[in-house]
């Protein structure tokens, strides 16, 4: 082990099988799959933030969610602090899950209207029997809704979810995942929902807790821009792989990948100054049912020849700490 | 030449015994080929502007004061029936949601087709003659129009909505969230689509997008709302990097940059204010770090800086806004 990971992930794969008609198990023998993880290869490095990014559907969120086993992966090895999660049984999974969280999009969704905030932060360390006392859980409470800015803590945890705007819920999610003292945590598109003047706080609030807590982030998001402003590392996910990743500065100043390329050329720029020239992709991403022999990406791809079509490429290390899927580069 | 002139605009609604003061007050002009970006955060009132342009506000949505001509034509007061004719063939609407503009029961060929006969008066196979070329023109196969909906991809469909449109070849294009639901290859597809038929028919644009990437790269012209307001009005390049007032120039560096240098993101405290009882004063003075007592009391009228750059704000030009 080179550096010091919390999450490592090998050969993980997911497909969920395509649901038939009976006649159409007659007729066709093969049962078919969406693939949306096919194989990808990741560590995640403590106390760093790792964005992964990529177009809805690319398999970023079922990624994130089978690290979790919050869906069961088919196939791969996921090891958190070096151990192996994906045999793991459902008490075993649960002690895991208090050390490893997530935080959703959509905290409108996340959080249950009838419970008051109070009873949302603390369901938890409930659940989890974390709390020896009534009194112990009233404070642990108070601490992390303070810990996300809300304050006065007493007043917003009396409150209800209608009586709090889109940037306060995000932080009672947070507050949420942070009660159990996770080291790890799983961000899915956390700010997407909210305006662009909240966001900042969010990402800012989520950086403040990093450092103060040491906690690692694995951080999804479609928007390659603000992934820039919150991590450290990144990786480009197309079609249920990752055909790019490194640091982040070195990935979105010099893309490598013809898609990461497109991908970063056709993100609008907030500066009216400044002319790019968007690099046009045809046709749209196909299913990843049936997926393009050899590369994924070689039928959309302007550089890509025979060999591509061939066989699929293997990420390898091009400069230092910055991989590509790519024969052309 | 004008295509629109919105002046004074203030449109309610009325919820219950409130009263919700969505448009406040608001006057801009649109020419002809050109993208005016109207920005703002959601509740900010961008879409009750454009539904009172096109006169499609609910019923218990009311424009209380101000004139809107379109085209040289006073369309507020006019009645349903007067306004069904201006409607799709002066002004026309590229709706936010891609998803369910269609209706899934029906081929799109055929929906597109009925805009044409209702408005123009056209026999079916004229009509479907002219849907073809609309199809072709957005860079959709012809074929495709006895396609059903779901048979689409979100980028087609936002094309089959712009092929409608474009239908009864319209002065006024509105264009609400046009690309908000869709991936940024497909976003810039889109994107690129709207500019060249706005180049090609002289078309004056609507944009309203509360995402200032994309009025930076698109628009000639924007207006920056807030609370029902509109706080800064002017050409981009101005708008962007000479920022007038305080919102204005918070809300651009709130948005991250994927090129060039990395500076600190900006963010404004608190929320957005009810507009059931907006604040009084400048409605940013709440959230304003240079608001002074007098931003409590008066509202700020609009001023003129240098060129058509318009701004409320008591001391607009007095503030160090760099970013």
């Amino acid at each position: 082990m080179s550096k010091n990971n919390v999450v490592r992930v090998r050969g993980l794969k997911k497909w969920f099988p395509v649901r038939r008609g009976i006649l159409a198990v007659f007729l066709k023998g093969e049962q078919e799959y969406i693939k949306a993880v096919d194989g990808v290869d990741f560590d995640v490095n403590a106390g760093e933030t790792l964005c992964l990014v990529g177009e809805s559907g690319c398999g970023k969120t079922t990624t994130a969610r089978t690290i979790l086993r919050l869906i069961e992966p088919t196939e791969g090895s996921i090891l958190y602090h070096g151990e192996e999660i994906t045999t793991l049984g459902k008490e075993q999974l649960r002690k895991i899950r208090t050390k490893a969280q997530i935080i959703f999009q959509d905290p409108f969704e996340v959080l249950d209207p009838r419970m008051s905030v109070r009873s949302l932060v603390g369901e938890p360390l409930e659940v989890n029997n974390l709390a020896s006392n009534e009194k112990e859980l009233e404070e642990r409470v108070l601490e992390a809704l303070k810990e996300v800015k809300l304050t006065p803590a007493e007043d917003f945890a009396r409150r209800y979810t209608h009586e709090l705007s889109g940037g306060q819920l995000q932080r009672v999610a947070i507050a949420r995942s942070l009660i159990l003292r996770p080291d790890f945590i799983v961000a899915d598109e956390p700010v997407s929902m909210l305006d662009a003047s909240i966001r900042t706080e969010i990402i800012n609030l989520m950086t403040e807790l990093q450092h103060l807590h040491g906690l690692t982030y694995l951080y999804i998001t479609h928007d390659i821009a603000q992934a820039r402003y919150i991590g450290n590392r990144i990786m480009v996910m197309y079609l249920g792989k990752i055909v790019e990743g490194g640091p982040i500065d070195d990935v979105i100043q010099e893309p490598l990948h013809p898609y990461t390329k497109a991908l970063i050329s056709n993100v609008p720029v907030p500066d009216p100054t400044v002319k790019r020239k968007r690099i046009l992709l045809p046709g749209e991403t196909p299913t990843p049912i049936d997926l393009p022999k050899g590369c994924r990406f070689s039928p959309r791809c302007n550089e890509a020849s025979e060999e591509c079509k061939r066989q699929e490429p293997e990420l390898r290390e091009v400069k230092k700490d910055h991989w590509v899927a790519c024969y052309k580069v | 030449m004008k295509v629109l002139e919105v002046e004074n605009l203030s449109t309610h609604y009325q919820l219950g015994r409130d009263t919700v003061y969505a448009v406040d007050n608001v006057s801009f002009n649109i020419h002809a080929g050109e993208t005016f970006g109207l920005a703002g955060e959601s509740g900010c009132g961008k879409t009750t502007v454009a539904k009172s342009v096109m006169r499609i506000l609910p019923d218990n949505g009311l424009i209380a004061t101000g004139k809107i001509r379109l085209d040289g034509q006073e369309i507020v007061g006019l009645s349903e029936k007067e306004a069904r004719k201006f409607r799709w063939r002066k002004v026309s609407m590229v709706f936010q949601y891609a998803m369910s503009a269609f209706n899934p029961v029906l081929r799109v060929g055929d929906q597109i087709a009925e805009v044409l006969r209702e408005k123009e008066g056209c026999t079916k196979n004229e009509a479907h003659e002219r849907v073809k070329k609309l199809f072709e023109e957005v860079g959709l196969e012809p074929s495709r129009i006895t396609d059903y909906p779901h048979e689409f991809s979100g980028g087609m469909r936002q094309r089959a909505i712009i092929a409608q449109a474009l239908a009864c070849d319209p002065k006024l294009m509105i264009a609400d969230e046009p690309v908000t639901a869709l991936d940024v290859v497909i976003q810039g597809k889109i994107l690129d689509l709207l500019r060249k038929l706005k180049e090609k028919y002289k078309l004056a644009v609507l944009l309203i997008t509360h995402d200032l990437s994309v009025i930076a790269e698109e628009s000639d012209r924007v207006g920056i709302m807030y609370a029902g307001s509109l706080m800064e009005v002017g050409d981009v390049v101005s708008v962007f990097k000479d920022s007038l007032h305080p919102y204005t120039s918070k809300l651009i560096g709130a948005f991250p940059n994927v090129a060039g240098k990395k500076t600190k993101l900006e963010f404004i405290p608190g929320t957005p204010p009810d507009l059931i009882s907006p604040p009084s004063g400048c409605k940013f003075h709440e959230r304003c770090p240079f608001a002074k007592p007098i931003c409590k009391e008066k509202r700020p009228k609009q001023r003129q800086f240098d060129k058509e750059h318009l701004v409320e704000c008591h001391f607009a030009g007095e503030l160090d806004l760099r970013r």
